[in-house]
């Protein structure tokens, strides 16, 4: 009951330290407004160039298209618009230099086949023609002479391909869910773990630097410490995190295109089963992290040491990351099965498996019990240790070290 | 039986013995006075008792239970000061005070007094980075007693501070006695071991070399110094002596028996000198010390 009481103090104590903190203030207010310009960024890009979009002038002297050009004004599922013209090489030039146009297709007729000459305002930047572009017109050449050929409607239809694209699976699991939102998902996960995980380690050092650490081992008990280090600052982190979704949200609905946004994040695979199931994974898979840096806090008790100390612990959350995020791609296979069972990385995975539909209910609750299990290994090394490595005022402990510290009473 | 009893306590770090069978009882409230040089293993035997590190053997008992703390309120002011630099001193003294099991009434009349009876109520708002060393020292020694221990174990307290507030802690720790504390002190100042330790132990290089009452050890010792004043040159009485200072015609001298001092005093007097002082001086503890230690240091 203690413990409890205990751990539940130093909890608080390091939520209002950290929040009382400029630094982390500071931080949190910058990345705030970065989020904000980060979704604003498109529309800063469209204030900057020409205001009626991606503008491309098609130019037909030679009338090589019988006036069907004319009929194109916008290329569905582009940004390009189109406007047609017959003005001459030196106005087409001067209207791109001034801004009026970004871009003109001249197409001219030869001997052979016709050419195309496409004028930008500078080759540095743009070095192909948009392929958008290029389809229409071959298309619109196709029809051009196929009509010249005196064909009948049913005819042309029969020539001009207009195919039934359908995709199935050969494997029996059916794969559903959007990606969009599944990545969103990971990733916050990974920034979170990455970013406020690393203030386990940085909150024990400091303790040890500012030899505060003999006070505080007379006051409590280090199984307090560390669990209530670990939760004071999971839960500052993941507040923390939270801000930072929603204020995306808010800039995402304010500031995106609702075409782009709909298609991002798309919620109507999100049920209440896939949202207990993606926080407790996000509880886990923060926690997990976080008592493996309160393991690498108690090692060292010099601030210069913490980078050093931290770096596998964050090749590991990489790791973690890559391989859940690597294995998505072939999310049946037999090694996907196993990553998401593998404590590093099921928090990044097992969420999406979970919305894809290909994860049953018993690997769930497998993959649960394995995470529950390592935090609860990890959280007791971490404590042992530093137990014993209170007073390490020295160097980074060494492997041999830790394995004795460990062994000790 | 009942108070604080080390027995046979040992702890080695690698090869290195640092602590070898301390013994040492507290049997009632009252100040005891652990010293030795650096290294003797002073603070590992602090540490040991107040379970900071494990020992490697021997037995530390309050009222006959091993101590933890559980067993026992103490209040530890460690030799390695330290405080959270960017906490206000009243929250850091209010964790620490909740931490020792008081609630938030009791631990915020608590702090109040204590930084009343400190002098520095003006600086709880503040960081404690903005503190001046002593002041950061004081607030670590509020933390120490904040919760009203029954055993205080003091680190080198006076170390750092200036006269003023030595003198703040010193009434401080009487009242603490009076109250009947159990204080055990590490300090390097002899007088202060002095005015304070009925009781003291002696540790040189992790071995007891002279434990016991104070007064009980002093007796023992033979007197070795004579202070005396008059109102004209003596020097020419103290060829056989050996001078340690003289000035305005006062003289500390080294004697090494009581007799010879008291045939000084005759050869004075019978020159017609008036004697303004003579004192035959025991030694004190630093001399104690100084011969117990010193030269096995060196």
């Amino acid at each position: 009951m203690n413990n409890l009481k205990d751990t539940i103090i130093v909890a608080k104590f390091t939520m209002r330290d950290m929040i009382s903190r400029k630094s982390f203030r500071t931080s949190t207010l910058i990345i705030l407004v970065l989020i904000v310009i980060g979704f604003n960024i498109p529309n800063l890009i469209n204030h900057f160039s020409n205001s009626d979009g991606n503008t491309i002038l098609l130019v037909d002297r030679d009338n090589i298209f019988a006036g069907t050009l004319e009929g194109i004004n916008e290329i569905s599922n582009s940004d390009y618009h189109t406007e047609f013209s017959s003005d001459d090489d030196t106005t087409i030039k001067e209207k791109i230099k001034n801004g009026d146009v970004n871009s003109a297709f001249i197409i001219e007729k030869t001997t052979t086949n016709p050419k195309i000459r496409y004028i930008v305002k500078n080759t540095a930047t743009i070095s192909e023609p948009p392929q958008v572009i290029i389809d229409q017109l071959n298309t619109l050449y196709t029809s051009v002479q196929l009509a010249k050929l005196g064909l009948t409607e049913k005819q042309l239809a029969s020539v001009t391909p207009n195919f039934d694209f359908q995709i199935e699976q050969a494997e029996s699991e059916v794969v559903g869910g959007n990606i969009g939102i599944m990545m969103i998902l990971s990733l916050v996960l990974f920034f979170a773990v990455y970013f406020c995980t690393l203030q386990v380690s940085s909150s024990i050092t400091t303790e040890k630097t500012s030899k505060i650490i003999e006070t505080l081992v007379t006051s409590t008990n280090p199984r307090a410490i560390i669990l209530g280090k670990t939760i004071g600052i999971g839960i500052i982190g993941l507040l923390q995190m939270t801000l930072f979704v929603i204020t995306a949200i808010i800039s995402a609905h304010n500031f995106l295109n609702p075409e782009i946004l709909n298609t991002l994040l798309d919620l109507s695979n999100f049920t209440p089963y896939l949202a207990i199931i993606a926080t407790i994974y996000f509880i886990l898979g923060f926690f997990i992290y976080a008592f493996a840096y309160a393991l690498v806090g108690a090692t060292v008790s010099k601030p210069e040491d913490i980078q050093a100390a931290n770096m596998p612990v964050a090749f590991i959350t990489m790791a973690g990351f890559y391989l859940a995020y690597f294995t998505l791609m072939e999310p049946t296979s037999s090694i996907a099965n196993f990553v998401a069972l593998l404590p590093i990385s099921s928090p990044f995975c097992m969420p999406l498996r979970v919305m894809m539909g290909i994860a049953s209910s018993g690997e769930v609750v497998l993959s649960v019990i394995i995470l529950l299990v390592s935090c609860a290994l990890i959280a007791h090394i971490a404590i042992k240790i530093y137990s014993n490595a209170i007073l390490n005022y020295g160097n980074q402990l060494g492997i041999r070290s830790l394995f004795k510290l460990y062994k000790e009473k | 039986m009942s108070g604080l009893v080390l027995k046979d306590v040992s702890k080695s770090f690698a090869t290195k013995l640092a602590v070898d069978k301390v013994s040492f009882t507290l049997k009632k409230p009252g100040v005891y006075g652990l010293l030795g040089t650096n290294g003797a293993g002073k603070t590992t035997t602090i540490r040991m008792l107040l379970g900071i590190i494990s020992r490697d053997s021997g037995e530390i008992t309050w009222n006959g239970q091993e101590v933890d703390r559980k067993t026992v309120n103490f209040g530890y002011l460690p030799e390695e000061r330290g405080v959270y630099p960017k906490v206000k001193i009243i929250d850091q003294l209010r964790y620490f005070a909740e931490l020792k099991g008081m609630d938030k009434i009791a631990a915020e009349d608590s702090i109040h007094s204590w930084a009343k009876r400190l002098k520095v109520t003006e600086y709880l708002n503040l960081a404690a980075e903005k503190l001046s060393k002593g002041n950061q020292q004081k607030i670590q020694f509020m933390t120490a007693v904040i919760h009203n221990p029954d055993l205080i174990v003091l680190d080198e307290p006076f170390s750092g501070l200036d006269p003023v507030n030595t003198e703040i802690l010193k009434n401080i720790i009487i009242d603490l006695v009076k109250k009947n504390k159990y204080i055990i002190m590490s300090a390097h100042q002899m007088p202060t071991i002095e005015e304070f330790c009925s009781d003291i132990l002696i540790l040189n290089r992790g071995k007891t070399v002279l434990q016991g009452n104070l007064q009980t050890i002093k007796s023992h010792y033979p007197a070795n110094r004579l202070l005396i004043e008059t109102d004209t040159d003596i020097t020419k009485f103290l060829k056989n002596f050996t001078i340690e200072n003289s000035h305005d015609f006062k003289y500390l001298i080294k004697i090494k028996t009581e007799s010879s001092a008291h045939q000084l005093l005759r050869d004075v007097v019978s020159e017609g000198i008036n004697i303004n002082k003579f004192e035959i001086m025991k030694p004190t503890l630093n001399d104690i010390f100084i011969e117990k230690v010193g030269a096995k240091h060196e």
